[in-house]
């Protein structure tokens, strides 16, 4: 087994670059001589209490490890503490290297903080969170579900509001302080996309498609760079991104439809639909591409499609908003 | 002597020996019972999650429940075609071109797509559409043909042809001096045809789909918009029918139910999640072949 160095993800022997932050792996058998190594970097210290609940270090072997958001749970476990992913079904990846999202079971329970998330219903779920004392979220207005009457509400400042009203993105974001009870659904047949975010991760999101994220996740918007891709690129002007510091957190997303992930190597590129991304790490590029499909007589019309090139993850939407193209 | 087991797919037809989980031709599961509602719609057959269909040398991996996605590893001498907005990835190295079609001028007018798009192998390529609903593999023997209704279909392989043909349902109503046709089943249909070798069509429903075989001369009555494929054998004729206890002269949808009367033999599909079908309540002052029905 190897393991990336920055964020201490777990690879497979063949493995040469860390999808996440395209951190070269190192084995994980240390020398003979070397004593047993300290966690290398901060994110694991910080990730502990996350899994506090998790068994002790001293049946380190009886763990099982998310394969989704690699998260240590108990051995007993049914579904991840940390982002709801069975744990008794293994991973469904195509061929072609797309992973689903995990499909939530009903009524699964999901912990972060002093709060907790229970995912109800399938076709389009439910987020109920039981927010506890000092946690709170933030989210665009429009997803609010309900609200026990006493949960405190705030606004989040926002730079910009004049260019972010301009763009279309939302101009207040909304944050629900604990304790509490609140809960969050969006207005389509999809799924529920659970990312803990590690320290010192940067994700960019469609915009619109978050659904709600934990106080310790910075929210900011990123400006996409070339005509061409504010044009055709299928999402407007800016993305959302999402970045831990020295916390985790955890980001709800919702996904149109069914939702697939694949990680991209190092300069490895995957040509997408514009409408169908849903997400990325900061380390991705996204440039739009164009292709003309002519008719002859008629002209024809131009295909856009985005060229994503690795490092890092891509999440994608299967019931994707089509943008005319010409 | 061989005591090997055998099945035969209840979608496809296609025998296979039992060992396998789905059937390599269309996807449904081996071991999964028909499910046939008393009045004879049956249900698409249930597919396992990721299950793998093979046309050619090529094979098409189905993937998600709500919105399937239809994951086609190309190879080399195979090529697909499909509408190009329901692309939704690709590899770099796939190309993709412009497929010839006759009629351009009718097609857009008509509102159907201009321009078909067609991807050559080696290499990975993805589609599906924009709403919930179920990806239906209809593998074609050499000779048989199917009629789809418009902006149904989701991909083909190389050697099934592609044609259109006028439906032939319509009315006209008059609003003063100005008179409006109505297509309630689209003014065209496609025809998917394989001539010589076997061929895969992928559509995608809206919601969930039904099939029923019509024996000769038997008759159904479905709303135009929720039809999704039928047999070539299969004749349609509007039907119009007026309940009993309104005013003819009212203008309102509950006026009459507009209907597509479908006659046997062959196979009719339909779907659950229909669009809504326009329809101004204006009085009719003609229309195609029809039947009519008035209650009291």
């Amino acid at each position: 087994m190897k393991h990336c160095p920055k964020c201490n993800r777990p690879y497979d022997d063949h493995e040469t670059f860390c999808g996440f932050d395209g951190g070269k792996l190192v084995s994980d058998t240390a020398p003979a001589s070397a004593a047993p190594a300290p966690p290398m970097n901060a994110p694991i210290k910080t990730e502990a209490p996350r899994v506090a609940s998790a068994p002790a270090a001293t049946d380190a072997i009886e763990r099982i490890a998310c394969e989704w958001c690699y998260a240590q749970n108990q051995k007993t476990a049914l579904s991840c503490r940390s982002c709801g992913a069975p744990l008794d079904i293994r991973n469904l990846v195509s061929e072609s290297g797309w992973r689903e999202a995990p499909r939530i079971r009903d009524m699964t329970e999901i912990h972060f903080g002093m709060s907790t998330c229970q995912v109800e219903g399938e076709i389009v779920p439910v987020a109920e969170l039981n927010l506890g004392q000092g946690d709170a979220v933030f989210f665009e207005h429009h997803v609010l579900l309900w609200k026990d009457d006493h949960t405190p509400m705030s606004v989040m400042p926002l730079q910009g509001g004049v260019k972010r009203a301009l763009a279309g993105m939302p101009f207040i974001i909304s944050i629900a302080h604990g304790p509490g009870r609140i809960a969050f659904s969006r207005d389509a047949t999809g799924e529920l996309v659970v990312l803990p975010l590690h320290p010192g991760m940067e994700l960019d999101v469609r915009e619109h498609a978050f659904l709600l994220a934990s106080h310790h996740i910075n929210y900011s918007y990123l400006r996409i760079k070339g005509l061409r891709n504010i044009l055709f690129g299928g999402q407007g002007m800016f993305m959302d991104r999402f970045v831990t510091s020295d916390q985790p957190g955890l980001l709800l997303l919702h996904g149109y439809g069914n939702v697939f992930e694949r990680v991209l190597q190092p300069g490895e590129s995957i040509m997408i639909e514009p409408g169908a991304f849903l997400y990325k790490d900061s380390s991705v590029t996204m440039n739009v591409e164009s292709q003309k499909l002519t008719t002859g007589f008629f002209g024809g019309t131009g295909m856009n499609l985005a060229r994503m090139t690795g490092p890092g993850r891509v999440g994608i939407q299967s019931m994707y908003v089509h943008h005319q193209t010409d | 002597m061989s005591d090997q087991k055998t099945h035969s797919c209840p979608w496809c037809g296609l025998v296979t020996d039992a060992s396998t989980l789905s059937c390599p031709s269309c996807g449904a599961t081996i071991d999964a019972r028909e499910v046939v509602t008393e009045s004879g719609w049956a249900e698409l057959p249930g597919r396992k999650d990721m299950a793998k269909l093979q046309f050619g040398s090529s094979f098409c991996q189905i993937e998600g429940n709500y919105v399937p996605v239809a994951d086609m590893s190309l190879a080399a001498q195979d090529w697909v075609y499909f509408a190009h907005h329901v692309l939704l990835w690709k590899d770099p190295q796939v190309t993709i071109t412009t497929m010839g079609l006759k009629g351009a001028w009718k097609r857009l007018l008509s509102g159907m797509p201009l321009v078909m798009t067609q991807a050559q192998g080696p290499g990975h390529i993805a589609f599906s559409r924009d709403a919930p609903g179920e990806m239906i593999a209809l593998p074609l023997q050499p000779g048989q043909a199917v009629d789809v209704r418009e902006h149904l279909f989701l991909v083909a392989t190389g050697n099934v042809t592609y044609d259109w043909f006028q439906s032939n349902i319509w009315f006209t109503t008059r609003n003063g001096n100005e008179t409006e046709t109505h297509y309630p089943l689209g003014m065209f249909m496609d025809r998917f045809f394989t001539p010589n070798a076997p061929g895969l069509l992928l559509l995608h429903a809206a919601g969930n789909a039904f099939v029923r075989s019509l024996a000769p001369n038997q008759t159904i009555l479905v709303k135009p918009t929720a039809l999704l494929f039928k047999d070539p054998t299969v004749q349609m004729q509007l039907h119009i029918e007026r309940p009993a206890g309104t005013w003819s002269s009212w203008r309102s949808w509950g006026n009459r139910y507009l209907w597509l009367r479908l006659y046997g033999p062959g196979r009719v599909a339909v779907q659950s999640a229909y669009t809504h079908m326009e329809d101004n309540g204006r009085n009719i002052t003609r229309h195609s072949g029809a039947t009519q029905q008035s209650w009291g």
